[in-house]
């Protein structure tokens, strides 16, 4: 009984926490780029605009939902369900704390898992601008396609260059080993991150990576022919996608659960005062940061144009996520590190 | 094997896109059918004629000052070098001079119009290169200069603030210290887009070698205003046939070398800086006395024709007048920068990317108003 | 340059200097104007919605030919009447009318009223003339020209009588003279 409710239950908290939560990250996006752009943003839905997210979300609901006459229809439907169920799937083995109670699972090829399950929301997107029939739409698709399997490369290889400092592939003992070294993989891998949030901003289709959507180009690209619900899905796609890649560069770069020098300072955190802080807060503080910087790049890049930012995946990208990798595999086998 | 496969790719279906008329970066309701194989641009065509109001013909039907409300419309951006060309040519004929106060005051708000319409083309030019931010500080400081025109005149879009013979009114007190101090903090604010702008490798990658036009080709297309400079001709109506008091303030007139879309980008924003510079000229200069000469109460210039033409945020704005001695003119044509300066689009962008398309136009600042009048 | 140079090149510190740019403009004090509760006062010399004077107008139509689109309507008739026993004619106004949908407020009837302080005056400062219905709401005859909710109750609004346009020395000079006079 407690194998089936426990997990069932946790699925439901996680998944109505990530809803919510890219549903007010859209929120705190427009609240962050108002700032940055001196205007005040959104404050007319409830107090100083904190339900404007769930206003959204309503008026998402009674939107006329439209089908273009000459789409694919099953496949236009299909999409916008490719791109978020991949999203939501993640979610299953990324760990939150320490324990048991934090994590859905801990399965010990977590990372290969991530890296396959996310791939598959490119799926959503070809397939969404394919059958809308629309050029514009067909134009975005074609440009993700391009992008997320280029980018996917040497996203890889930053991965592996953890993996090779961790000697593992599950997320939790990648953690572990961040702490039991006392020092996070950022400072030996700060190549790999910069190539692995580059990368990750580029698969979530972000600024200065949005060519797919390129409003002033392709008039939102692949999801152009999309209203009500279905284009909902893309955006809480999008969003879930910000979520999981700044998670796994928290847990893969930045010791997940693990508050601030967790050697150094041990005594300050087992304090009574801040032992009462659950793990969780540390890691949300981290994916709170990443996301910053996401909206942070949105507000104040232009954006690249096709060939330029493909000849930044296979010319620049690759090439140093490469050679970071075999210098990094090359310290590791001097230093003696764990095989 | 190999080749008849590249070449059933060569032969491969072209696609035609109708880029337009609502399209959010066709900067108003241009349409463009743009010939694509992939991504690359085959060939494009404008089509213009959405926002055509036959303002040449409504100008045959009003008196001269009744004209004036007219060209605010043209290039709504830029209300105030509108009014200021066409005011011109009238006085051009009827062969009055103006006021120096009259002068120096048109001079100030030319400039200040040139700096708020090349506001408007940064803040729409970085929107379409994926760059939100800058809109909404290129705003800003466009209705601070805004809140001047509406103190002088009385309007913040459509101005209206010429009249044959001189300036409809002087200034309201202390005018010319709001307008110092908007000009003394301006010039950091330039400095500040530069810093998000000028250097950043993105920005560079989509506009450096975008675009590009020669000099001559330029010439050739009559190619006006910061897309003729930004090819490295040193041409400017100002200082060529100076009118007003242009000849008595010091400015230089910036050029390119490439002719790409990152020179024009680097010409409009010194040129800004050239603006202040007029402007503050022309603060320490200006006269006191009338600002309106004597000009008869119904305007009847004499039989003839004359040519008039002012330096335009966008590049020369002629006005080509006919009058048969009456108290409307008889024809009233207008050389518009905008409608001459898209005809090089198709030369532009031919054999590029669609997000290059998008660049150019933005680059060639143009307004529907002014295209399709 | 050298591959030092190129290496240096490559790592992007002028991305790192706009985001300084964006970082420091969000702490700045924003300039948002929270329109229905806050609102910007008009300049002296906004051309706002249209005020009428029907006391002081003096059914010269001067408006009506400065007009360059012809949307101000006048007719009138001669009123004969006997003061201090000589015959009098007098202009009586039948109909002013003002379309004011199709009025792109360019001021110039205004500058032709020949009346100080004016009796048609555009500076009122009422921009708010958005209306379910155009033909009806924004068509103005004389009666709601002078009576329209707004017209005198809107802040700022200078009737005529206080001196027209509060920044013009003229009528200021005129309506001192005129009580010394």
């Amino acid at each position: 009984m407690t194998y089936l409710v426990i997990p069932l239950v946790k699925i439901v908290v996680i998944l109505l926490v990530l809803i919510l939560g890219a549903a007010y990250l859209t929120f705190f996006e427009r609240k962050i780029l108002a700032y940055i752009q001196i205007r005040l943003g959104p404050n007319r839905v409830g107090p100083k605009g904190w339900l404007q997210a769930i206003a959204d979300a309503l008026k998402l609901f009674v939107k006329e939902d439209l089908t273009p006459a000459r789409s694919e229809k099953f496949v236009f439907l299909l999409a916008p369900v490719l791109i978020i169920v991949p999203a939501l799937l993640v979610f299953a083995v990324i760990p939150f704390g320490p324990s048991d109670i934090w994590r859905l699972t801990d399965i010990n090829v977590a990372l290969l898992f991530v890296l396959g399950v996310s791939s598959v929301g490119i799926y959503g997107i070809i397939l969404g601008g394919w059958s809308s029939n629309n050029k514009y739409s067909l134009m975005g698709g074609l440009r993700s396609a391009a992008q997320l399997i280029s980018y996917e490369v040497p996203m890889g290889f930053a991965v592996v260059t953890v993996v090779v400092m961790a000697g593992s592939l599950s997320l939790v003992r990648i953690v572990e080993v961040q702490r039991e070294l006392g020092v996070w993989f950022f400072l030996p891998g700060i190549v790999a991150l910069f190539v692995y949030f580059v990368c990750g901003v580029a698969e979530t289709n972000r600024n200065p990576f949005d060519l797919p959507e390129a409003e002033s180009e392709l008039v939102g690209g692949f999801h152009t022919e999309y209203s009500g619900m279905k284009w909902a899905f893309f955006f809480l796609g999008e969003y879930a996608n910000m979520i999981v890649i700044s998670a796994m560069a928290t847990v893969l770069f930045f010791g997940g659960w693990l508050p601030p020098f967790p050697n150094l300072l041990a005594p300050l955190w087992a304090l009574p005062a801040v032992a009462w802080v659950p793990p969780p807060f540390w890691f949300l503080l981290k994916v709170a940061a990443f996301i910053f910087l996401y909206m942070w790049f949105r507000g104040t890049f232009p954006r690249y144009r096709f060939d330029q930012l493909m000849r930044l995946g296979w010319k620049v990208l690759l090439p140093v996520s490469l050679a970071n990798l075999m210098v990094v595999a090359l310290g590791v086998l001097i230093l003696g590190g764990r095989s | 094997m190999e080749r008849t496969h590249l070449k059933a790719f060569a032969d491969a279906e072209e696609m035609e896109i109708s880029f337009g008329p609502q399209h959010p970066s066709t900067h108003g309701v241009l349409r463009l059918m743009v010939k694509v194989d992939g991504e690359r641009i085959l060939d494009v065509k404008p089509i213009i004629g959405y926002l055509h109001r036959g303002t040449e013909k409504l100008f045959e039907r009003e008196t001269y000052n009744g004209c004036i409300p007219h060209t605010d419309r043209m290039d709504y951006t830029a209300a105030v070098t509108n009014n200021q060309g066409l005011v011109g040519a009238v006085e051009r004929l009827m062969g009055i001079t103006i006021p120096p106060r009259a002068a120096y005051l048109r001079m100030i708000l030319a400039e200040l119009q040139r700096l708020a319409s090349h506001l408007v083309w940064l803040a729409t030019h970085a929107l379409d290169i994926g760059a939100q931010t800058p809109y909404f500080y290129c705003f800003e400081e466009r209705d601070k200069i805004l809140d001047l025109f509406e103190e002088y005149c009385g309007a913040r879009l459509t101005t209206n603030c010429m009249r044959v013979g001189g300036m409809p009114f002087d200034l309201t007190p202390g005018w010319t210290d709001r307008c110092r101090a908007f000009i003394e903090q301006f010039p950091a604010k330039v400095s500040d887009w530069e810093r998000l702008l000028t250097k950043n490798r993105i920005w560079r990658e989509r506009t450096v070698g975008v675009g590009v036009i020669s000099a001559a080709d330029a010439i050739e297309w009559g190619l006006t205003g910061p897309p003729l400079r930004g090819s490295g001709v040193r041409w400017d109506i100002r200082k060529v046939f100076p009118y007003d008091r242009y000849d008595e303030v010091e400015f230089d007139v910036p050029i390119g070398t490439n002719g790409d879309t990152y020179d024009r980008y680097l010409v409009r924003m010194e040129e800004m800086r050239q603006s202040v510079r007029i402007i503050r000229q022309c603060l320490e200069r200006l006269p006191d006395g009338p600002v309106m000469a004597k000009v008869p109460k119904i305007i009847k210039p004499p039989k003839g024709e004359v040519y008039f033409s002012v330096e335009a945020p966008k590049g020369e704005l002629g006005y080509y007048l006919v009058s048969e001695g009456g108290d409307t003119p008889y024809r009233l044509h207008v050389r518009p920068a905008c409608f001459i300066n898209l005809q090089a689009l198709p030369e532009m962008v031919r054999g590029q990317l669609v997000a290059d398309l998008v660049a150019v136009i933005g680059t060639l600042d143009i307004v529907l108003g002014e295209i399709d009048r | 340059m050298s591959w030092w140079d190129k290496i240096l090149a490559f790592i992007p510190l002028e991305l790192v200097q706009g985001l300084g740019v964006t970082g420091k403009y969000l702490f700045r004090k924003k300039v948002t104007v929270q329109y229905p509760e806050q609102r910007l006062e008009p300049k002296d010399r906004f051309r706002g919605m249209f005020g009428f004077s029907e006391e002081r107008c003096i059914v010269c139509h001067n408006c009506a030919k400065a007009c360059p689109i012809d949307i101000i309507h006048i007719t009138d008739h001669f009123e004969e009447s006997v003061v201090d026993g000589k015959k009098r004619k007098k202009k009586v106004l039948d109909r002013y009318d003002i379309d004011v949908k199709r009025c792109m407020f360019c001021g110039l009837c205004e500058e032709a009223c020949p009346t100080k302080p004016v009796a048609i005056w555009l500076t009122t400062k009422t921009y708010e003339t958005a209306a379910y219905e155009r033909n009806e709401r924004l068509y103005f005859d004389k009666v709601r020209l002078q009576t329209w909710d707004g017209v005198l109750p809107f802040p700022g609004v200078k009737a005529p009588a206080e001196g027209g346009m509060p920044e013009d020395p003229k009528a200021e000079k005129k309506a001192a003279g005129g009580e010394g006079a």
